[in-house]
């Protein structure tokens, strides 16, 4: 359910799907416990607006990919807790939209469902996440250039993909992170989008992304399976991914489908180490 | 940056870039900003002003640069295909010695 929420939406008048947002929010602001936030006048009337983030969750609302309000919290410092995005909304449930401002048939389908989709998922999250005990000890070799240090960890049960993510594999469950290099990368991470828990995730298939003021990440899954947790801690906190990728900064945990088919296509510490290595070396010039 | 493998497959035969729509692309230039590896080039004077210029730097199973275009005029080949396609390449290798 969503209350006690401060929702921001794009609110752009000159995309429908930015008309959307705001109808959304205003829908939401029906339960008088919401509280709306006007991205516009934001820019003049800052403590107004500062004063209600800081009593509430925020429910950012974005019209594209653009994602002017995810954009303006960060400028703000605002912390968010959820966050959607209409046009990946209306093509994961096929809609199409159309170029018209007015909203039509199809756009109020799409509120709907917008709207029971973020009433109802929250519930679903915490009854469903079931975090393994992963009781993980890391063992790091250290990589430095310059001022960055770059850790990989040499256990044997974790793994990598060329991509940059890591998996430790335990039985037939598996947790995935991001590593160094991605972390040191993007510098300040200021969101996590976590993937749904229950989603099937095939090997290389997106399983979350991370961004910050630089640059966006999106996660390749190196394993394929059902997500059964996420982090949910760096939701609130994914500072934690820069502190440390592998341990306090995980991002998800999976039930896997065929690892023994899936190792094929990953590396172990060797390999990756050597990759990074080189990889730090092109990027640092 | 100049990867010449992916997977140990020459990356020459992995099918994996941005597609630019031109009937949704409106030139904002916004990937060509983000993506750090020379994939895009712009060209001003000519009608198409962006095309994909390197696609051997693209980084297979990357899709960064679509999230930053507002128009959602990028997309990319089937992931599932692309891992297929891999796995194969990586098959005929083996038997090839
Ligand atoms: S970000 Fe999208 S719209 Fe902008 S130039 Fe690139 S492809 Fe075109
Ligand atoms: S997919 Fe990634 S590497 Fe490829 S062009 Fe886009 S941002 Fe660059």
């Amino acid at each position: 359910m969503v209350e006690n929420y401060a929702i921001l939406p794009c609110n752009g008048l000159d995309k429908c799907a930015g008309v959307i947002s705001r109808e959304i929010a205003i829908k939401l602001c029906e339960n008088p416990k919401n509280e709306i936030i006007c991205p516009v006048y934001y820019r003049v009337a800052e403590a107004k607006y500062n004063k209600i983030a800081g009593k509430h969750p925020l429910l950012v609302i974005d019209g594209c990919q653009t994602r002017c309000a995810s954009k303006l919290s960060a400028e703000k410092n605002l912390k968010i807790s959820r966050q959607v995005t209409i046009t990946e909304e209306a093509k994961k449930h096929k809609i199409e939209l159309g170029s018209n401002l007015r909203l039509l048939e199809n756009e109020n389908a799409l509120i709907e469902i917008i709207q029971n989709g973020l009433n109802n998922t929250e519930v679903k999250v915490t009854q469903s996440s079931v975090e393994t005990s992963f009781l993980v000890k890391f063992e790091y070799e250290t990589y430095q250039n310059g001022k960055f240090i770059f850790r990989v960890p040499k256990n044997q049960e974790v793994w990598f993909n060329e991509n940059d993510c890591w998996v430790y594999v335990i039985g037939n469950r598996a947790r995935i992170g991001v590593t160094d290099f991605v972390q040191q990368n993007l510098s300040d991470i200021l969101y996590f989008t976590p993937p749904e828990i229950g989603a099937e995730i095939d090997q290389f298939g997106e399983v979350g992304e991370i961004e910050s003021s630089k640059s966006v990440f999106e996660l390749i899954s190196p394993v394929s399976g059902k997500v059964i947790s996420i982090n949910e801690t760096i939701v609130q906190q994914p500072e934690l991914i820069n502190e440390n990728p592998y341990e306090s900064g995980w991002i998800a945990e999976l039930e896997l489908t065929d690892f023994e088919s899936d190792k094929e296509l990953l590396i172990g510490f060797d390999k990756y180490f050597e990759i990074v290595k080189n990889k730090v070396k092109d990027v640092n010039g | 940056m100049s990867e010449t493998t992916f997977m140990g497959v020459e990356r020459d035969k992995i099918d994996w870039k941005p597609t630019i729509d031109y009937t949704k692309c409106d030139y904002c230039m916004e990937c060509v900003k983000f993506c750090p590896h020379k994939v895009f080039e712009v060209r001003e004077t000519e009608d198409i002003k962006l095309i994909i210029r390197n696609a051997n730097n693209c980084v297979v199973f990357c899709r960064a640069c679509s999230k930053i275009c507002g128009p959602d005029a990028l997309s990319f080949p089937d992931k599932n295909a692309t891992t297929q396609r891999i796995r194969e390449i990586r098959k005929e290798m083996e038997s090839n010695g």
